[in-house]
């Protein structure tokens, strides 16, 4: 525990933050005088949510990117999460082969940007996979429910399979990162731990079962809430590929209107908004699982 | 011996099969072909972007525009429902090469580069660019020529027909791409930039909106006029066939030239998307 200090307001203090506020003043009056820009920003918030006359208030375009996006970075973090921890085992099982595949998988995502990737991916892997499984298909013929409750949960239909090959390619290239993640965390394993099951005469999955992977995801839940946040932020990727999530809705809402920058900073804040609550909810996680173990 | 003849046997039995796999040939080109696949999955699947007023969001959650109202009537009189996806301009080509979706209706210019690619209708409408440029920076200049020098600043959206009438019009100044045209406009009105080139109405409405900061050199006046058509995947004569006679029936009674005034000489649409 770090020793708490009260914290109290000294002379400094209020000179850096006046500071701080006349620099903000400043860029705003520059940015108000320099750029020729009309701001109107009466339009943007029947882009969040409009009233429809049967439905009542339903979300608008920025809001269902926002939604898309929500949906995206669960079902990819979801998805990684396996490939992660598959990876990490991998990398640190004991045969050469093992560690080969594991390591080529990581290397090779690690190091290529995530925009290539995304095309590669969505151009030439799933348009020869998604064909196969004929999932367009297949959901137009499965029943009404079932069609909403997808709709609900991934994407509308028509979108499915765009959608599928967008979470595919981003758990795959998350998972290269949790991949490491577990990595560590099982290799931060004392090595009294490790020795000790051994004595017990445990066989190594064993060992991993029971001993070391659930100390390992305790020291991990750090390093994949970030993971997670930064999921969210990688989504916006995707929009390359016109997946219909909060920056391509932002994109096309600029091609339609003009209103470059009241759309972009909408955007961020929606951005903003979504990862700091999810930071902050990480934040209790860790402490709530701090105190479990603690105790 | 008994191999060599039941060899010449095979031979002349497949020869003489050779007239009824042709047969067999054209009837799975047939169904392979888009128009068939439409018909049986009863759905159109439309590859478009933004570009205002061809195809554009409406306050809605729709889309709205000139060439969404074409690809209605165009999936009405096929009697499929159409399904609008939007694209990247970017990417728009690849897309439908990969069969994203069937037909581009997203007010594609006609090029030689182009149709290497993909196969193109007959044209349903002609647009031309325009240029609109900064009162300030750009004063005086009132031809193609005074803003073809090297240190005038040209702005475009990528990949677009302006970007390449930029290049061939424009080859001595300096040519910035942008991914929209608000962004490359704001470059213009922040004096960054002295001219954007854009098909028509965009420079004209723009000049409406920013009337102290923004002219139009050439009074108005296009200087090029290009063809805009269907692209559709390459070797499918059946849909092209379809398509072409679609475009004459629809230029024939005046349907097309009325939506066509509709959207780019009036600006009674406005209300639609803000």
């Amino acid at each position: 525990m770090l020793p708490q200090q009260p914290s109290r307001w000294g002379r400094l203090d209020i000179i850096l933050l006046s500071l701080l506020f006349v620099a903000i003043g400043y860029l705003g009056y520059r940015i108000n005088a320099g750029l020729e820009y009309r701001w109107n920003w009466q339009v943007i918030p029947q882009y969040l949510v409009r009233h429809d006359p049967e439905a009542g208030c339903v979300p608008n375009l920025l809001l269902q990117g926002l939604l898309t996006t929500i949906r995206l970075s669960f079902w990819s973090l979801l998805l990684a999460l396996p490939f992660g921890l598959l990876a990490g085992l991998l990398r640190t099982s004991l045969h050469l082969f093992n560690r080969l595949v594991g390591g080529t998988y990581v290397t090779l995502l690690r190091n290529l940007p995530p925009l290539v990737l995304i095309f590669i991916f969505y151009f030439f892997i799933s348009d020869q996979i998604l064909p196969l499984l004929n999932i367009g298909e297949r959901i137009s013929a499965a029943p009404e429910w079932l069609q909403h409750v997808l709709a609900l949960s991934l994407a509308p239909v028509d979108q499915l399979e765009a959608f599928l090959a967008a979470v595919m390619t981003l758990a795959l290239f998350e998972g290269a990162y949790i991949g490491e993640i577990v990595r560590a965390g099982i290799n931060n394993i004392e090595s009294g731990q490790w020795e000790a099951g051994r004595a017990l005469g445990m066989r190594r999955w064993q060992l991993l079962r029971y001993i070391v992977l659930p100390q390992a995801f305790q020291r991990m839940i750090p390093p994949l809430t970030g993971q997670a946040i930064s999921t969210i932020k990688d989504s916006a990727i995707v929009s390359v590929i016109s997946i219909q999530e909060l920056t391509f809705q932002g994109m096309e809402l600029m091609a339609a209107t003009y209103l470059t920058f009241e759309v972009w900073i909408s955007v961020t804040v929606l951005y903003f908004l979504l990862t700091y609550s999810c930071s902050w909810l990480a934040g209790r996680l860790e402490l709530r699982l701090r105190r479990i173990y603690t105790h | 011996m008994k191999l060599r003849i039941m060899f010449i046997l095979t031979l002349i039995l497949t020869l003489l099969a050779a007239p009824i796999w042709a047969k067999n040939i054209r009837q799975d080109l047939v169904r392979a072909g888009t128009l068939e696949q439409v018909m049986s999955k009863n759905k159109l699947r439309i590859g478009f972007s933004t570009f205002v007023p061809w195809a554009m969001k409406d306050k809605k959650g729709g889309y709205t525009g000139y060439e969404i109202e074409v690809a209605r009537q165009l999936a009405n009189d096929m009697g499929v429902e159409p399904v609008f996806i939007p694209t990247k301009w970017s990417g728009i080509i690849p897309a439908l090469l990969t069969g994203k979706f069937d037909i581009i209706i997203g007010g594609m210019g006609i090029t030689p580069a182009r149709n290497l690619k993909v196969n193109f209708s007959k044209p349903y409408e002609f647009s031309g660019m325009s240029i609109v440029a900064n009162s300030k920076i750009a004063a005086g200049k009132v031809n193609l020529n005074d803003f073809n020098h090297e240190e005038v600043t040209i702005v475009a959206r990528i990949g677009t027909t302006a970007a390449s009438a930029a290049k061939k019009y424009l080859p001595k100044a300096k040519l910035r791409l942008f991914d929209d045209e608000g962004q490359a406009l704001q470059e213009v009105l922040n004096k960054r930039a002295a001219a954007m080139i854009s098909s028509q109405p965009f420079p004209e409405f723009q000049t409406l909106k920013y009337a102290t900061k923004l002219f139009l050199p050439l009074a108005g006046k296009t200087f090029t006029k290009e063809p805009i058509g269907f692209a559709i995947q390459k070797g499918d004569a059946d849909f092209l066939n379809f398509l072409n006679n679609w475009v004459l029936v629809k230029q024939s009674d005046g349907w097309l030239q009325e939506r066509y005034d509709f959207w780019f000489t009036t600006q009674d649409w406005k209300s639609q998307v803000q």
